[in-house]
């Protein structure tokens, strides 16, 4: 059977694009048929989304499982969050890049400690210095608000136009560009010869040593660029919240990731977008209908994706794809 | 000088039921090979349990210390059986799954007993002071330390001197050897589990006077758990006590000489011992 | 010019000796295999000269230099290569993504987090004329685990030698191969550039003899003989820990 070059090439762009472009033009179309609760739910979907697959990068790739998370996520809300306690400043090109360097300089410093321990080890330090940082924020009267915990009164930001204030959907668009130039840049490092060597330290450290790689260091770099992105997704985060609080520093928040990426498939690229998606739906669903009850609804989540969707709901959804979806000749993962 | 042995006795008194805490979880961890983050809510459901047995039901402390143990234990033997026991390899799963019954269990706790906190609870008999020095000090306090010790030992005995402890050592290290010895490994697995969480569940009716009874103790006790491991090494009863004697005193000092540090010394602790001995101060390897 | 000059070297594990005291020097070139029955303390040596284990006691120089505390890593920059006993390949990854990552490894735009594998050219052309010197060009997007085993050991020894390296340690490269399998081993071997000098452990004496010019002989850590083939053959010490006591006795009464 012949095909020319061209023609496999494009087969090849459309049924693996096909998927991409969909997602995103539905990113970009529904918040337009959706009210600001909806909106705001589309939101928290983008942030958590880049959250997930800022983990991912340690997590999925390095394959390092990390507790602490939420501690530069955290950062990064919190820096939003006491630039306007403290010194009223709403710009966004200020406070965002702050966050993500603050965000950056927690995991530089955590990653140097955490990476003392290997295997479990690693899991239960991460574990115990995101809880520093919750104690931290608990503890310390400067990173809260006067009489209570957390920080209130985060407005959205000021992006120093003249004649514009975000709303909600504007700020939805905000986030989407940052969300999608993220997923362009971490693909990039996903496919670059960086990310391939995680993906190697994952499968078979020593031979990776033996061959040439400075594991430790590699590890280290994708713990920092995972707490960059991390802290921008905590940025966005306390815009769209209005609020931070310590327990988005600790182990409620840094659990979230690590479910999200399981649930949509850890070490594939968009596997933490499905499980994000995921998450958020039910989140949503379950707490309308059941408040109280919506923390035994995500502990049994947590348990039947173990269970059943070991391999994360999103390679599933990609099978499912490639089975039935158009025929365009073998589709690679 | 009172003011040294008054905080060094409560001290070493936390720090007896940190090691408590922590025996568990690290035994499992060290033998087993699994990861179980929901050990602090074993230890919760222990405590309101006991609670309920030793304060609602007025049976006395020593039926509600029973019922904490075997509550707890009961529930982490169903977890095991039903579920864990998939899941030996596989480190990601597991940490996913016990957090998941964190959730869950925190959630039952709730509805069942509701979210006021229960006020702490002691012995009977052990109510009163006791002379130490001159100066009067808690009873109750002061069992935690003796009952502390004696599990110390009695665990300790378990671990190297006992077959199941063999076995156990043995199966984590070659299992399908161990079994073709014709050794039923999934009991003793099973075995174990049981045990640790039956002590995790007696730690929280013991621990009830000084740490309370809620449904947060979940994730607070495996934050202490996760320390003490950190600090004293994993696997052996011996880096259990240890890291949890250390612990505990230099958290009870460190409150007493500047209370607004709070956990801080705690966490201080476990980082200098990170990048200074990164397997715990007596780790074995796993 | 000395490749490996190993002084004293020690490696205890709690109270065993795994390796004692064992000193020799390699010259540029040369064919070195390594023999000693299991437990002799050969893959230790191996880990010590390669940089997996510290040792307790002596020093490790090559080509000069001493690298006793050097990580793993830092030797492979400095040329040396090495094929496991027990086949490191990743076995999920491709045949083509352990060529990519064996040679990048090697690279300096292997930190590179911003440019895709694929434009690099130079390590492209390198996988491809690496994998169709080895037959394995048609099999580049087959995961590992589903190669035979005489593949994949074509394939980690393959991939060593890709890495330009002036010291290649083989460890026991024939185990768990076919008569024919170990015959092409041997082959490659042999045909082996002479500025490479080769050090190898195995229990295949055909193939040690046929492909060794000298040959060190370890036992419970120590190094009891070394010389070239016909010197180890006769060798009485190497006789009895090989034959066996019944030998022994025979060779005693012959004597």
């Amino acid at each position: 059977m012949e095909t020319t070059k061209q023609d496999r090439g494009q087969d090849r762009w459309i049924s693996r694009g096909a998927p991409y472009i969909l997602g995103t033009l539905v990113l970009l179309v529904t918040p337009l048929f959706l009210d600001t609760y909806g909106q705001g739910l589309m939101t928290r979907f983008l942030i958590f989304a880049l959250f997930a697959m800022s983990f991912n990068i340690v997590f999925g790739y390095a394959g390092l499982m990390s507790l602490g998370h939420a501690a530069f996520f955290g950062a990064g809300g919190y820096t939003v969050a006491l630039l306007k306690l403290h010194y009223d400043v709403n710009l966004f090109w200020i406070s965002a890049p702050l966050g993500i360097v603050v965000a950056t300089l927690v995991a530089a410093i955590f990653g140097i400690i955490a990476l003392r321990a290997s295997g479990i080890y690693f899991l239960l330090v991460t574990f115990a210095l995101g809880q520093m940082l919750y104690s931290l924020a608990w503890n310390v009267k400067w990173l809260n608000s006067k009489g209570m915990q957390g920080i209130t009164g985060i407005t959205l930001p000021d992006l120093g136009i003249p004649g514009f204030t975000l709303n909600t959907i504007w700020f939805y668009y905000l986030a989407l560009i940052f969300f999608l130039l993220s997923c362009v840049l971490l693909y990039r490092l996903v496919i670059s010869p960086f990310g391939l060597a995680l993906v190697g330290i994952r499968e078979g450290e020593p031979r990776m040593e033996a061959v040439g790689y400075n594991t430790w260091y590699l590890k280290y770099a994708s713990f920092v660029v995972s707490g960059a992105f991390a802290g921008l997704a905590g940025v966005l985060f306390a815009y769209y919240n209005f609020f931070v609080s310590p327990n988005h520093l600790g182990i409620a928040t840094s659990f979230l990731p690590m479910v999200m990426t399981i649930m949509g498939g850890g070490g594939t690229f968009f596997g933490p977008v499905v499980g994000a998606a995921v998450f958020i739906f039910v989140e949503n669903f379950a707490s309308i209908l059941s408040p109280q009850r919506w923390p035994l609804v995500l502990g049994a989540l947590f348990v039947l994706t173990i269970m059943f969707a070991r391999e994360g709901i999103g390679v599933y959804l990609w099978r499912l794809w490639t089975r039935w979806g158009p025929n365009y000749g073998s589709v690679k993962n | 000088m009172d003011w040294f042995v008054i905080n060094l006795l409560n001290g070493i008194s936390y720090g007896m039921v940190l090691f408590l805490i922590a025996s568990g979880m690290s035994i499992v961890l060290g033998a087993m090979g699994i990861t179980n983050l929901a050990h602090g809510a074993f230890y919760m459901v222990g405590a309101y349990a006991g609670w309920t047995v030793a304060v609602k039901w007025g049976a006395g402390f020593g039926l509600g210390l029973l019922a904490g143990g075997l509550c707890a234990g009961l529930v982490g033997l169903t977890i095991e059986r039903g579920l864990l026991r998939y899941l030996y390899k596989k480190p990601n799963e597991q940490v996913l799954l016990t957090f998941g019954f964190v959730y869950i269990l925190a959630n039952l706790c709730l509805w069942i007993w509701g979210g006021w906190p229960r006020m702490p609870f002691t012995a009977n008999f052990l109510t009163g002071s006791m002379e130490i020095l001159g100066r009067a000090y808690p009873k109750a306090r002061m069992a935690v330390i003796v009952v502390g010790l004696v599990l110390a030992i009695g665990l300790w005995w378990l671990q190297e001197k006992t077959r199941m402890g063999a076995i156990v050592r043995a199966g984590m290290d070659d299992k399908e050897t161990t079994m073709g010895l014709g050794i039923n490994l999934e009991r003793a697995f099973a075995l174990v589990f049981f045990v640790s969480a039956f002590i995790a569940g007696s730690a929280g009716v013991i621990g009830a006077q000084l740490l309370g009874v809620h449904n947060a103790l979940g994730m607070d006790i495996l934050l202490l758990a996760l320390i003490v491991i950190i600090v004293g090494g994993v696997g052996s009863i011996q880096g259990a006590l240890l890291g949890g004697v250390l612990i505990g005193v230099i958290d009870v000092f460190g409150k007493a000489i500047f209370p607004q540090l709070a956990m801080f010394t705690m966490y201080l602790t476990m980082i200098v011992v990170i990048i200074v001995r990164p397997a715990g101060l007596l780790g074995r390897k796993i | 010019m000395e490749a490996l000059r190993i002084k004293a070297l020690s490696k205890q594990f709690g109270g065993v000796d795994a390796v004692n005291d064992v000193s020799f020097t390699v010259n540029v070139g040369e064919r070195l295999a390594i023999i000693g029955p299991n437990g002799a303390g050969k893959t230790t040596l191996f880990n010590l000269i390669n940089g997996q284990l510290a040792p307790t006691a002596g020093r490790i120089h090559f080509f000069g230099q001493d690298v006793t505390s050097l990580p793993p890593h830092r030797r492979a920059h400095l040329g040396q290569a090495r094929a496991f006993q027990v086949i490191s390949l990743l076995q999920k990854l491709t045949v083509l993504q352990n060529t990519l990552l064996t040679i990048n490894g090697t690279e300096p735009h292997r930190f590179d987090m911003f440019r895709p594998v694929k434009k690099f050219e130079n390590v492209l052309q390198k996988a491809a004329d690496t994998l169709k010197g080895l037959d394995l060009w048609e099999k580049q997007d087959e995961p590992v685990i589903n190669l035979s085993y005489g593949e994949q050991r074509r394939l980690e020894i393959g991939l060593g030698l890709s890495m330009d390296p002036k010291l290649f340690l083989l460890d026991e490269p024939s185990a768990g191969l076919t008569k024919e399998e170990s015959a092409e081993i041997i082959d490659i071997i042999k045909n082996l550039r002479t500025n490479i000098t080769v050090l190898i452990v195995d229990h295949d004496m055909d193939m040690v003899f046929e492909v060794a010019e000298r040959i060190l002989v370890l036992h419970y850590g120590q190094l009891i003989a070394d010389g070239d083939p016909d010197q180890i053959q006769a060798d009485q010490k190497v006789r009895e820990i090989y034959m066996g006591v019944e030998d022994a006795v025979d060779y005693a009464e012959t004597a």
